[in-house]
């Protein structure tokens, strides 16, 4: 397979899995080295704002404990497109476009719930592509009563 | 034992009238727009913090809970004012952005400019247009008292006639005082618009019976020694503040240790202060959180959310402060997420003709932890202010209280 077509694939496998809330196969894509983080700007008080960071144990935490909290149900499908990818030595840089939808349970109606912007960095070194980093960089900072499960 | 349509609309049995509240408070648009002015106009609020306009024409942009658009500014002078965000002139929007700096508020719409005290210092082709019938001192912005305190914020009052902040507050932030004599900095905004009532987010806060909702707590919280000891303290105003514990983190999955702690604060210490009608200081281990409710409608509620820090963090404080944060009052944090869903969840049973009738205030445990005083403490003073009472706020004839508020 092309090196760009398995760079985009790992990026669409990461969104289907995190849609199928099958946190074991999304770490399955990611390198040990893993890092996860949620940031946005702030145009109110004119600050970078850090979400979410976490390492891959942390990630594997949050999974495991997600299904002890209270959170709404509701299924959010990830539609990311591929816009750029940079290849440098044995990672690539990529950087796609996120739109994340919310489908209510009831009845089914579907709404726009977050757009973002997600930059990977991708190992190519180990034959299989990894996720060595993630960061979901967000256009949307009101979430209603928000989410218990990442982008 | 299921009830029929009579025992459902009956009120609660054996609970004095002081104990439950009749759903219609959270559900009717003529209560709704009554408490804008009852209860929100001539109350103190907080718009901003100091941080947030740090220097000289630094503005900051808050809707008002009235619905009434302002501009907190801080002038050459660095005394921080606050205006009416709207131009006098045709009533457009003077400033667009959430925040800025700017040393003239110029309205794009016929350049008319205001300087940072309210004075209009430019009407474009002025004598051409008024001659001598009008000039820029007739034009000046409506302001609006604004005090700082409390920790370095930004209050501000609609009503020209009101009292002092610190008689309005009194002694109700005395318990957090100790901890807030550092400057302090705002690390985190955002704001969640949820179809609820802005008092069930106010209940929420008033009140830890619910902390079953919450994994976290429970584990942390409601397991551990020193919990079921924390008391409510009641003060005028509506205000009230719920006293401290020690709160073990090591016993969440994956937490750790708050090392970077709050100076004066027992680690893992952790008090709150309501503010009538609808402010909490929440300051937890590391973090003092802020929540504002600024209703929009009965049934819609836009809440803000500022996490802070202390001023001189380093780099590394920050970031722990911002983590531990996240961790639970994030966006995608444990608790924030728990709280504002089952807010939702009571908007959608409360909305109107769901035939939802009452809410019970009832549980009585010597003011500790899971005691609603808060919450009657609140309804109290609501009731005092609106001239409805809570318990009968379409006054269709219920009897009077049994007994006083608690």
């Amino acid at each position: 397979m092309e090196q760009r077509q398995q760079i985009e694939e790992l990026v669409y496998r990461s969104c289907l899995a995190l849609d199928d809330r099958d946190f074991k196969a999304f770490l399955e894509l990611c390198d040990p080295g893993f890092r996860y983080k949620v940031t946005a700007y702030s145009p109110e008080i004119r600050k970078e704002l850090v979400w979410l960071d976490h390492d891959r144990k942390g990630m594997e935490t949050l999974f495991t404990n997600l299904p002890r909290h209270n959170s709404d149900h509701a299924p959010l499908t990830r539609h990311a497109t591929v816009y750029t990818v940079k290849v440098d030595g044995g990672q690539a840089e990529v950087v796609s476009a996120l739109q994340v939808f919310r489908t209510a349970l009831d009845g089914g109606a579907t709404e726009l719930f977050a757009v973002a912007r997600l930059v990977d960095t991708i190992k190519l070194d180990g034959g299989t592509p990894k996720l060595a980093a993630r960061l979901v960089r967000m256009g949307t900072r009101q979430l209603g009563f928000g989410s218990h499960i990442p982008f | 034992m299921a009830k029929t349509a009579a025992e459902w609309n009956a009120p609660p049995p054996k609970f004095p009238v002081t104990h439950y509240v009749d759903s219609r408070i959270y559900t009717e648009q003529e209560i709704f727009e009554e408490e804008r002015e009852k209860l929100f106009r001539p109350s103190w609020i907080i718009a901003c913090h100091e941080s947030e306009v740090a220097n000289a024409f630094d503005y900051r942009l808050f809707t008002h809970p009235t619905g009434v658009p302002l501009i907190v500014v801080r002038g050459e002078d660095m005394k921080v004012r606050c205006f009416y965000n709207i131009c006098p002139h045709r009533g457009n929007t003077i400033l667009y952005d959430p925040a800025g700096n700017a040393k003239r508020m110029t309205c794009i719409f016929h350049a008319w400019s205001f300087d940072t005290q309210g004075n209009c210092v430019e009407i474009s082709r002025a004598e051409q247009g008024y001659q001598d019938r009008f000039c820029t001192k007739d034009a000046g912005l409506r302001e609006v008292k604004v005090e700082m305190g409390f920790g370095g914020f930004a209050w501000v009052n609609l009503d020209d006639a009101c009292g002092s902040l610190a008689d309005y507050i009194g002694p109700a932030m005395d318990v957090l005082q100790p901890y807030m004599q550092e400057p302090m900095e705002v690390f985190h905004f955002n704001r969640a618009i949820v179809d609820t009532n802005y008092k069930l987010w106010h209940d929420t806060n008033s009140e830890f019976y619910h902390d079953f909702v919450h994994y976290f707590n429970r584990i942390t919280g409601m397991m551990q020694p020193g919990y079921f000891e924390r008391k409510y303290t009641a003060f005028p105003n509506g205000h009230a503040s719920v006293g401290s514990m020690s709160i073990q983190y090591d016993k969440y999955a994956g937490s750790k240790e708050r090392a970077v702690g709050w100076p004066g604060l027992t680690p893992g210490g952790w008090y709150m202060v309501d503010l009538f009608p609808g402010m909490t200081y929440n300051l937890r281990t590391s973090v003092l959180r802020i929540d504002t409710a600024i209703p929009l409608g009965p049934n819609k509620v836009a809440i803000e959310f500022r996490g802070l820090g202390l001023k001189r963090d380093t780099p590394e404080q920050r970031a722990e402060r911002v983590f531990d944060h996240n961790t639970i009052w994030g966006p995608f944090g444990r608790n924030l997420h728990e709280d504002l869903l089952a807010v939702h969840g009571q908007g959608r049973a409360m909305r109107e003709n769901t035939d939802s009738r009452w809410v019970i205030h009832g549980r009585e445990e010597n003011s500790t932890i899971h005691d609603e005083v808060g919450m009657r403490h609140f309804y109290a003073e609501w009731s005092r202010r609106m001239g409805r009472p809570s318990y009968d706020p379409m006054r269709e004839g219920r009897p009077e209280p049994a007994r006083a508020a608690a």
